[in-house]
């Protein structure tokens, strides 16, 4: 656990609060903000989390190892601006920028996220697949859609407040090279 | 307490014949009987929109089609209603350049075209699936409310002239309906005069003359419309089976089944869909006309002017406990029966009604509604609409050991759950095994028929309770209060049969 704990790399300017689980290999890039009792959980190999991602509270992002190739170490790499909300588990196997996890979605870990997808409250996306761009799926039966593009930075309105707020509630771990 | 009340285990007979949970019956406090919903009759009182809560005059919702002016569906979930957002977007100064231009022409159009304003433009977005007006192209609007441009129906008009084709053709066929009547009535005079009988009326005589006008009188019978029939139905094209779609831009079934309309392939076309009205509806009983229940007008209210549930004036039966059912073998079971009204009741468990009985009960039914409705001819419905009752279709499969005796319920007291346990001194029966406020358990015992492992065992009973009927106005005097002895068939879903030779 202690030696987990070591390789943790928060850049400056990020936001990570005490209360979360962060184990094993795992890169959180500036301006990022990791709400309590998130995890994060690096077992393949490490994970790679881009700038200005929000992880909230029970989102759990793993990069687990693949039945069918153990040894073979696996990175996760995140792009910036993705958004994980409130118990979503991603397993996945790459995620792009400007994607929107919502509540209680699960990606397996053999998806591939491209960017400015939305998995919408609720949805299992499992299989093989590569998410082409801007997809959304939502609904009961996972239905997919193509959504415009949606502008960018929408959500730093919540970023500059989160950041103002936690750090007056919670203990931040302390950003290491 | 879902589980409890959701398993229908413990059903009631309606007075048309049918079995039905307490919970979904309805009592009419003049008939003095249970009414169900398929044997009442159902009124629309008011139309309004659950989403802005408008009320909406049955007429106007009429020429609306139902749906609300302001509030739209997701056309993509149909599980959300579209909210406007804001967005602001910088737009050259335009609106204000020509006021400015019309109070005072001393500015140039050079000063103001650098001016840039922030203006709030609004889109609808679903927040379930991240639709938005802008995926199909609907630009933004200025305001919030109604200038939402309406789609465009590719048959609106081939549906508008066979409505009007039709509207004409009942018109018509009306007219010609009553004109047969008059002249049939005319011809039914009651002075039969000479003409008449020789068949020389003055009309059969214009007739013979030639010259007669009433009767060679062209209907003006509606033009008559083009079939709908397209002669030639274009060819598939040779990529359909070969070319690849993507399942993203096509819409499926139920996307299409919200736009019965328009029903478009594409996602391209999934405009926003006004929302449905909901109504409010009152239910009245068919046989006195009175109302059993009617909600309050006002759509913001969930409340009722009157409420005449059943589970507020029959005594609710409810399954305790029941110990493993054997073939021919007594087992018995507790009940309990809960007294909802604010009197004491008397009850009695007798046996259910044979079938010969109950094909007299419901002879004799019929016979008092007919004397009923002979009597009151100003009735405003017709008597076909009442249903006929029924043979209940649901025969017991187990006996059920009746109790020797009558027990009371005391009256509900809604204090009573504060007080400390008050024992009455009543002497009470000894099936009864504990009483607490408005509730008694009891204990029956119950012998299955010859039954195999896992079948349904199935007890019913007839249950002779009293009732008093509140007076309705507080100027009746405490004495009219009357008392009835009413029934109440009750039929229990005890359970199955068990295996016990795997025991």
């Amino acid at each position: 656990m202690s030696r987990n704990e070591n390789k943790v790399k928060i850049m400056p300017k990020a936001i990570v609060c005490e209360d979360c689980i962060i184990q094993g290999d795992v890169t959180i890039s500036s301006g990022c903000v990791v709400h309590p009792s998130a995890q994060i959980i690096a077992e393949t190999g490490p994970i790679v989390i881009g700038e200005n991602c929000i992880i909230e509270e029970y989102a759990k992002i793993h990069n687990r190892i693949q039945p069918e190739s153990p040894d073979k170490p696996h990175i996760l790499t995140i792009g910036p601006n993705n958004i994980f909300e409130v118990g979503s588990v991603i397993e996945a196997s790459k995620i792009g920028e400007k994607n929107i996890f919502e509540c209680k979605s699960f990606v397996s870990s053999d998806v591939e996220v491209s960017n400015g997808c939305v998995i919408c409250a609720g949805c299992h996306l499992s299989g093989g697949q590569h998410l082409l761009e801007n997809t959304v799926i939502f609904g009961k039966h996972c239905q997919q859609r193509e959504a415009l593009d949606r502008i960018s930075g929408s959500h730093m309105l919540q970023l500059d407040f989160l950041r103002k707020i936690l750090p007056n509630y919670h203990h931040l771990r302390k950003a290491k090279q | 307490m879902d589980f409890l009340i959701s398993q229908n285990y413990v059903n009631y007979v309606c007075q048309c014949g049918l079995l039905k949970p307490l919970t979904n019956l309805y009592f009419c406090r003049h008939c003095l009987n249970l009414r169900c919903s398929f044997c009442c009759h159902h009124e629309v009182d008011s139309h309004f929109c659950r989403n802005c809560l408008e009320n909406i005059p049955s007429s106007e919702a009429k020429l609306r089609k139902n749906k609300c002016n302001s509030c739209f569906d997701c056309p993509s979930c149909s599980f959300s209603v579209l909210s406007a957002r804001a967005t602001t977007i910088q737009v050259p100064m335009t609106v204000k350049e020509k006021q400015e231009g019309e109070e005072s022409s001393t500015t140039t159009s050079e000063a103001s075209s650098g001016k840039m304003v922030a203006k709030k433009m609004y889109y609808l977005a679903c927040l379930a699936c991240r639709y938005s007006s802008r995926d199909v192209g609907i630009s933004d609007q200025a305001s919030q409310n109604f200038c939402w441009p309406e789609q465009e129906y590719m048959h609106a008009n081939r549906f508008n002239t066979i409505l009007n084709y039709y509207q004409a053709l009942v018109l018509h066929d009306k007219q010609v309906k009553q004109d047969e009547k008059r002249r049939k009535t005319t011809n039914k005079s009651k002075f039969q005069s000479m003409t008449d009988r020789t068949g020389l009326n003055v009309s059969a005589i214009r007739r013979q003359m030639g010259f007669d006008k009433t009767v060679s009188k062209p209907k003006n019978k509606p033009a008559s419309i083009l079939p709908s029939m397209t002669e030639e139905v274009e060819e598939l094209s040779e990529d359909i089976f070969t070319k690849p779609i993507n399942l993203k831009n096509i819409t499926t079934i139920e996307q299409r089944f919200t736009q019965p309309a328009n029903q478009p392939e594409s996602v391209k076309h999934l405009y926003p869909q006004h929302k449905n009205l909901s109504i409010k509806r009152s239910i009245r009983c068919r046989h006195c006309e009175h109302n059993v229940i009617k909600p309050e007008y006002n759509p913001t209210s969930i409340k009722y002017r009157i409420q005449q549930f059943a589970s507020s004036h029959v005594p609710e039966v409810r399954i305790i406990k029941c110990y493993p059912l054997m073939p021919n073998k007594s087992a018995f079971i507790t009940l309990k029966l809960t007294n909802p009204t604010m009197n004491d009741m008397t009850i009695t468990i007798m046996e259910l009604p044979t079938d010969d009985e109950e094909v007299m009960m419901i002879d004799e039914m019929k016979k008092n509604f007919e004397s009923l409705t002979v009597s009151s001819k100003s009735s405003l419905m017709r008597p076909s609409l009442i249903e006929d009752p029924r043979i209940v279709s649901c025969k017991p499969t187990a006996k059920l050991e009746l109790p020797d005796s009558s027990f009371v319920i005391n009256q509900r007291d809604d204090s009573a759950e504060f007080d400390d346990e008050i024992q009455t001194d009543k002497k009470d029966p000894k099936f009864v095994i504990w009483r607490k406020a408005n509730k008694i358990a009891i204990e029956l015992s119950i012998t299955p028929n010859d039954l195999k492992v896992n079948d349904e065992v199935i007890v019913g009973f007839t249950m002779h309770y009293t009732y008093s009927t509140v007076p309705s106005t507080t100027a009746e005097k405490k004495d009219s209060q009357q008392r009835h002895a009413l029934n109440a068939r009750v039929y229990l879903n005890v359970g199955n049969i068990v295996d016990y030779s795997t025991k």
